[in-house]
């Protein structure tokens, strides 16, 4: 109260966009999510048009390639005689049309492609940092209380070694040992090739299977989520374990911690109630960042995991020069690290009252 | 207490559901103690689309041949006679004209009957899509309607290459009515493509059940189906594993039944109840040396390809490409019609004495290979590595220059490489598949090498392409393999193996080198 009180009047003629500071805070970070994401699609149009190789043999094939009337319809078609400052207006005019262009590979609407591809990486991602804010907030805590004991030592080593193991290896080693040699965890993809996915709402497997009431599919679409989410969420818990344990531990050298001990708080309250509370900023931007790239990284464990998602659509259209599927995943990517940043900015705001009114 | 006994329940809960995952993860797919009716075929996908007309990829062509049928077919693994499909044939003496007279009785999955109009549409169709990757397969092919039963295919010269084309899955045989109903067309604005993605309108022993060509391909048996094959299985499930070690672990669990894309060395450790077809592939894996001048500098000089040619140590490059793999001895793979018996031999003096003709004084010579493309299981990085030790001890210099296979093949296909290597597989079952490695022709362009610079090659890629009998034939792409191997810009090096694993209650493995296998032919022992 005493902080509100103080910034208005520090700042008396400012009226705040929106009516509220709030308000004001989310729509200036509005404002600078849309302009980032303007130059995301000219950074993105302008690298797709860069890579080396000649994108109309990838998609007419050499036979159809070495006929110049089929080239020529091809480019007009396509509109590839246009200048590039045309073609990416008119790349930016359908795109506010919501049409993304038509992939060169699938000879399906990029936008189409991408519905599918999306929800299969999102799926396994959020459940890697639920995983991961789990294991990695109660490690790098437990670190931070017991300083300087076994256990925070040995918290430290195994956060290394999280971070240390290449993903792809981890991913085959999991499968062979979790797979083949134990015979407790699914094979590949995202559900048995005896079932059909459910009926799609969200693209969520897990979900949709709920939604649906078909409880079968659910289970084995959360047995096939195993493998991925502990294998990509073993880089995060690392990640988020050092972080927690270095924010904790400044936390736990604060005045107010310590006031708190000598009145004699203790346990779970003085954990989540205060601890962890004041050192969730940091914790907060490193779970936006993880998530990301989570979201944009997972090409190695898809490919082990024959995952249809982003990171093997994205993988897909590059190898195959699919320029408008190559855009598409660029500017997918680009809105969603801009949304978990805006969430991430907003959540802030919420956290830390300093931040909105600054 | 009240906390401790949530706790408890919770616990109990999360045991539950932990179980539960884990019946669904080792649930079989099956009943138990009767054969399975659905196989799992795991293959690294290179699908575009479900229409036949416009597909031009492998897994595309495995896809089509259960959808749909073609005029002609071949019977099981032996791709050197095609036999009747859809119809037979008879052609006249100069092979140039042929007549298909379509088989009693077959229909299509709605039931409707094959008719020779569906066999004009559908061959129309492909020639009038431009934009068709499989457009080329019609090229020079006049089709007509000679009666209900009988479609005459004429070219202007010989084509003895006619039958075996006829047997590409691309040239598949669609239900007109239906296509034309859905936006079929036999020129440019054919639009049925997307409506051949959801629903087949073949005549094939399965039809569509969905499609993605991101992850996986349903196939379920056609109750309408009056063909040949007899099938076992009544679903078939193809899904997109892009790594073949994944594969692997796949077929040994039990999560599939079929992987199709295995190496050498994979087929080597497989473990369990599972059974190997091991067969040189169609593919060749060849070096290019530019004989362009100005691309190439001094190398560009048929004796300094001599010099290469020799110095190779062939049995030793073929230890990296394992089970199924065999020394290329011309640019036609071993399967083919004219094909030669032996290949080259190492012989480091006729090599030396090249090298000193060629006026070769030690310059380093770039290699170009793409080196995220395996062919066969054949990585080409170590394939360059094991070429540049080889060639230094002969004498010649070699630095490696690997890119990816989408920046390296412009290159390539343009001419523009001096020195690399490459891989040419075939359209179709035919030995005219190679001719493009003549002088003049596509893949000799692409080495610098003009039709002025080798008219004798010329000659002889003549000869073979309109011979008008299968004996005459034999012996000029015999004459040609060898002309080419003696005086050509390239230097064959491998034909990869295709491994082919299964469950080892699955018979019927048949590799072909257009559409990999014929899933029909796929049945439980």
């Amino acid at each position: 109260m005493g902080k509100n009180t103080r910034a208005t009047r520090v700042h008396p003629a400012r009226a705040p966009l929106g009516g509220s500071p709030l308000a004001g805070y989310v729509l200036r970070r509005l404002g600078m999510s849309v302009l980032l994401l303007f130059g995301v699609t000219l950074v993105t149009f302008s690298l797709a048009n860069l890579v080396p190789g000649n994108p109309i043999v990838a998609a007419l094939g050499e036979g159809a390639a070495s006929n110049p009337a089929t080239v020529a319809a091809y480019i007009e078609k396509h509109g590839l005689d246009q200048p590039l400052p045309v073609q990416y207006l008119n790349y930016l005019l359908n795109l506010f049309q919501g049409d993304m262009g038509v992939s060169l590979r699938t000879a399906q609407p990029v936008a189409s492609d991408l519905a599918k591809a999306v929800p299969a990486t999102i799926e396994v991602a959020i459940g890697a940092i639920i995983v991961s804010l789990a294991v990695g907030v109660a490690l790098g805590s437990l670190a931070a209380y017991r300083r300087g004991k076994i256990s925070d030592q040995l918290v430290r080593v195994l956060s290394l070694i999280g971070l240390s193991i290449p993903t792809f290896w981890m991913a085959l080693v999991s499968f062979n040992f979790f797979f083949l040699q134990l015979r407790i965890a699914p094979g590949s993809g995202r559900l048995s090739p005896i079932l059909s996915p459910p009926p799609t709402v969200t693209g969520l497997y897990t979900i949709d299977a709920l939604l649906a009431g078909q409880w079968v599919t659910f289970m084995d679409a959360m047995a096939h989520l195993m493998l991925p989410v502990f294998v990509l969420s073993l880089f995060t818990i690392g990640l988020l374990t050092r972080f927690v344990r270095t924010s904790v531990l400044e936390v736990l050298d604060a005045d107010y911690i310590r006031a708190g001990r000598a009145k004699g708080l203790s346990g779970p309250r003085m954990l989540f109630g205060y601890t962890l509370r004041g050192a969730s900023l940091p914790i907060l931007t490193i779970v936006g960042l993880a998530f990301g790239s989570l979201l944009s990284g997972t090409v190695l464990v898809e490919a082990v995991f024959a995952w249809p998602g982003l990171g093997s659509y994205a993988y897909n259209s590059a190898t195959s020069l699919d320029l408008p599927g190559v855009m598409g995943v660029g500017l997918i990517v680009g809105v969603i690290y801009l949304g978990i940043n805006f969430a991430v900015d907003l959540l802030y705001g919420v956290l830390d009252p300093r931040v909105r009114l600054a | 207490m009240r906390t401790k006994i949530r706790y408890v329940a919770t616990a109990l809960g999360l045991s539950a559901s932990l179980a539960l995952v884990g019946c669904a993860a080792t649930a079989p797919e099956g009943g138990t103690g009767s054969a399975p009716t659905s196989i799992v075929i795991d293959t690294a996908f290179t699908l575009e689309t479900a229409d036949p007309g416009r597909n031009y990829v492998p897994t595309g062509y495995m896809v089509s041949k259960a959808l749909y049928e073609t005029l002609l077919d071949f019977a099981g693994s032996d791709e050197s006679t095609p036999v009747p499909g859809l119809a037979s044939y008879t052609q006249n003496d100069d092979a140039t004209v042929f007549t298909f007279t379509l088989d009693e009785g077959r229909v299509f999955s709605d039931g409707t009957p094959v008719t020779a109009d569906d066999v004009v549409f559908s061959l129309n169709r492909v020639k009038g899509m431009t934009e068709s990757k499989a457009n080329f397969l019609m090229e020079g092919i006049e089709v007509a309607k000679v009666d209900d039963k009988t479609v005459e295919l004429s070219t202007a010269t010989s084509s003895l290459k006619l039958p075996a084309l006829m047997t590409n899955p691309s040239l598949a045989i669609l239900n007109s009515k239906v296509v034309i109903e859905n936006g079929g067309t036999t020129d440019n604005t054919d639009a049925a493509e997307k409506f051949l993605n959801t629903t087949s309108a073949g005549s094939g022993p399965y039809i569509l059940d969905t499609l993605s060509v991101e992850s996986q391909v349903v196939l379920t048996g056609n109750e309408k189906y009056n063909g040949a094959e007899d099938i076992d299985f009544d679903r078939v499930v193809i899904r997109n594993v892009s790594e073949s070690a994944t594969q692997k672990m796949n077929l040994e669990g039990g999560d599939s039944q079929v992987a199709v894309d295995l190496s050498g060395d994979q087929v080597a450790g497989l473990s369990g109840a599972v059974s190997v077809t091991s067969v040189p592939s169609a593919q060749t894996i060849f070096l290019l040396l530019n004989q362009n001048p100005e691309v190439a500098g001094v190398t560009a000089n048929p004796e300094f390809a001599s010099a290469v040619r020799y110095a190779l140590d062939y049995p030793a490059l073929l230890e990296l490409a394992g089970a199924g793999s065999e020394q290329a001895t011309g640019v036609i793979p071993p399967s083919f019609l004219g094909a030669l018996t032996d290949g080259v031999k190492q012989d480091l003096a006729a090599s030396k004495a090249a090298l000193a003709a060629s006026g070769y004084a030690g310059e380093t010579i770039t290699l170009e290979y793409p080196n995220d493309y395996p062919v066969g299981g054949v990585s080409f990085t170590p394939l360059a590595e094991r070429i540049q030790s080889q060639l230094s001890a002969a004498g010649i210099s070699v630095e490696l220059a690997p890119a990816p296979f989408t920046t390296q093949i412009d290159e390539y296909v343009n001419g523009r490489e001096a020195f690399s290597i490459w891989f040419w597989g075939p359209d179709y079952a035919d030995s005219a598949n190679f001719l493009p490695f003549q002088a003049g022709a596509k893949v000799g362009l692409r080495a610098g090498w003009t039709a002025e610079a080798a008219p004798s090659i010329v000659e002889l890629a003549t000869a073979a392409e309109t011979a008008t009998s299968m004996e005459s034939r034999e012996g000029a792409f015999s004459d040609f393999a060898e002309a080419l191997q003696q005086q050509g810009p390239f230097v064959p090096l491998i034909v990869p193996g295709s491994n082919i694993a299964t469950a080892d209650f699955i018979s019927g493995v048949n590799y072909n080198s257009t559409w990999t296998m014929d899933i029909a032919e796929l049945q439980a022992k």
